[in-house]
């Protein structure tokens, strides 16, 4: 398939305002300031069918048209770059080699919603991408794409970087807003949402870098275009990255609905050594495993929620037949343990008892009642204050569900069977 | 840097005007205070808390909240080795393993010279090289145990 998200990446010095201009970068800027309205924007973009990329799928014209309809004043405009679920590494070659086409998806949303002031919150493990981007936004400013009246017209943009400082939970979106307000991490209570209430109290956008990506191409080639490309309801190219046990780890662009089959084997080029594929995390740590039965699912929101799992950040994390279910799982939420903010009890406590019985289970020293536990305490989970203890027990509990056995053997034989000594 | 440099700094910070709020500057002045000091002392959190006129406690509360805020002193390098998911399938552990016997010091640790503190981290998104470490802001990808050596060598290693 064309490249559409990934057009400029593999130009020499893509990053730069020269080379993005050169591949008719900002035109779409220009169009939608010489000849659309804010109202228009909106509708291309409902029409084009695009739904966030950060994980939750929401639609995003949607979401622009809540926040356009709102009166307070500032507005602004948030470009979620945490990335921080674990192998997710697809914002980083956007932001790192096309860092314009993110300012221009800004900007672009920023005229449709009426925001004035934009950020965007840069993971601070991303110190490369830092430097590009503020380059790049010094740039544009001096080009006239940024600042007051751009481009001769009534709209002005300021754009700031912020910086994370090491915590996944700031990728949730109203953490990210206590994050930029200069608090701790903690989530709010949704409702209100961000759109009517966000960076202090005002009306914010959030969106994720992939996600505004898309929007120019949106603009440029039009919406209805766009929406024919991939699965007919959530369409759109998608960037996937593969990494674990795979003989080429990377970012695949392709449409949405890819069955997860074609991109382990044709692109990511099978499993290394040629060993057999044992497991697979579709849409990152957060996912619920998929065996190697189940790999033929199409990769879009609807076709993994129907698999049990979910598409997320779109990470696909592979497994192969030399490596312990159980380690994998005890890792992943270990990861969550870490990055609890504490603030509700399920999350905090459940994180902490599914690393302490997993722990357990993998040196040898669990009991077959341990599994039933393990069950209920993701059950309770459930219930936990936002997304990331409603998610971080999938890994684990779907393990137990679907390698029952290989816990098994750990309880019986009292060891790991993968491990040598 | 000195005190008086740094409180200089902040104001700059302020006088930039990027947050219609004193408070989001906190983040940003904590970020300069990393970089620049061995730690983020009592001393440091006092100056932020008085020129962003904020309660002291939540500057201590965001300093500690964030994994790459360092409130005990750090060294010149820190080595950050990823072990979540991907790097571990890739080995990382032994990558850990090999690092404490060239630096003598345990996971947390500073080496006695104070040239680096190691620390296991999460991922950094650099799954596509793992097993990925950073040295600072320095990369280093599809990292060998037997490669470790001449990575400490470049910031001034002295063992063999
Ligand atoms: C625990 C947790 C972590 C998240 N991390 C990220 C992240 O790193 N990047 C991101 O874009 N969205 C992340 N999200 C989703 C955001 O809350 C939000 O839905 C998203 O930024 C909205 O943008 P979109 O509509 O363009 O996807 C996370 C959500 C949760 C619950
Ligand atoms: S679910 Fe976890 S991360 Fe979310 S608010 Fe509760 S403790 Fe914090
Ligand atoms: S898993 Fe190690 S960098 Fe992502």
């Amino acid at each position: 398939m064309e490249k559409l998200l990934l057009r400029n990446i593999d130009k020499e010095n893509s990053h730069t305002i020269e080379v993005y201009l050169a591949g008719g970068g900002y035109g779409a800027l220009r169009k939608v300031l010489k000849e659309m309205s804010p109202e228009d924007v909106v509708e291309e973009v409902k029409l084009s069918g695009l739904r966030g990329r950060g994980g939750a799928g929401f639609p995003t014209g949607m979401k622009w048209e809540f926040a356009a309809a709102d009166i307070k004043e500032p507005k602004f405009f948030v470009c979620n770059a945490d990335e921080g679920e674990p192998c997710t590494f697809k914002d980083r070659v956007i932001i790192e080699k096309d860092p314009h086409a993110l300012i221009e998806g800004m900007l672009i949303g920023a005229y449709a919603t009426g925001c004035r002031y934009g950020y965007i919150y840069l993971r601070g493990e991303y110190p490369i991408g830092k430097r590009i981007l503020e380059r790049a936004i010094a740039e544009a400013y001096e080009k006239g794409f940024l600042g007051e009246n751009i481009l001769g017209t009534d709209f002005s943009f300021d754009l700031y970087i912020h910086s994370g400082a090491g915590a996944y939970i700031c990728g949730e979106e109203t953490a990210l807003i206590e994050s930029m307000e200069g608090k701790r991490g903690e989530p709010r209570i949704k409702p209100p949402f961000p759109v009517n209430a966000g960076y202090l109290w005002k009306p914010t956008v959030v969106n994720n870098v992939e996600t505004l990506a898309n929007v120019p191409l949106i603009i440029e080639r039009g919406g209805k275009w766009y929406s024919q490309i991939g699965s007919p309801d959530c369409p759109g190219p998608k960037l996937f990255p593969v990494s674990g046990k795979v003989k080429r780890p990377g970012v695949y662009e392709l449409p949405m609905g890819t069955p997860l089959e074609e991109i382990i084997f044709e692109h990511a080029g099978g499993i290394v050594r040629d060993r057999k594929l044992k497991a697979v995390f579709p849409g990152g740590a957060s996912s619920s495993v998929l065996t190697a039965d189940e790999i033929s699912v199409p990769m879009d929101f609807p076709s993994l929620a129907k698999a049990g799992t979910m598409l997320g950040s779109g990470a696909i994390m592979v497994l192969d037949e030399t490596d312990c279910i159980v380690k994998a799982a005890l890792r992943l939420i270990e990861f969550f343990r870490h990055e609890s903010c504490g603030k509700c009890t399920p999350c905090r406590e459940g994180t902490d008892w599914l690393v302490r019985i997993l722990r357990r289970i993998e040196e040898g020293k669990g009991s077959e009642k341990d599994l039933e536990v393990i069950l209920s305490i993701s059950e309770t989970m459930e219930n936990s204050f936002c997304g990331l203890g409603m998610a971080a027990h999938n890994p684990v509990a779907s393990t137990v569900r679907k390698f029952r056995e290989e816990y098994l053997q750990h309880i019986k034989t009292g060891r790991c069977p993968f491990r040598s000594s | 840097m000195t005190y008086e440099e740094f409180r200089e700094e902040i104001r700059k910070l302020v006088a930039s005007n990027r947050y219609p709020s004193l408070k989001s500057y906190t983040l940003p002045a904590l970020w300069i205070a990393e970089k620049n000091f061995p730690r983020i002392d009592a001393e440091i959190m006092r100056i932020i808390a008085a020129e962003l006129q904020i309660p002291l406690i939540e500057v201590e509360e965001a300093a500690r909240f964030y994994a790459m805020f360092h409130t005990e002193p750090k060294g010149k390098y820190i080595i950050r080795v990823c072990t979540n998911l991907s790097c571990m399938l890739n080995g990382a552990e032994e990558i850990v393993k090999e690092l404490k016997k060239l630096l003598g010091i345990e996971v947390g640790q500073t080496t006695p010279d104070g040239l680096f503190t190691l620390e296991e981290y999460e991922c950094m998104g650099l799954c596509d090289g793992a097993p990925a470490l950073t040295v600072n802001e320095e990369r280093f990808l599809r990292v060998k145990k037997e490669e470790l050596p001449q990575i400490l060598k470049k910031f001034g290693w002295q063992g063999e």
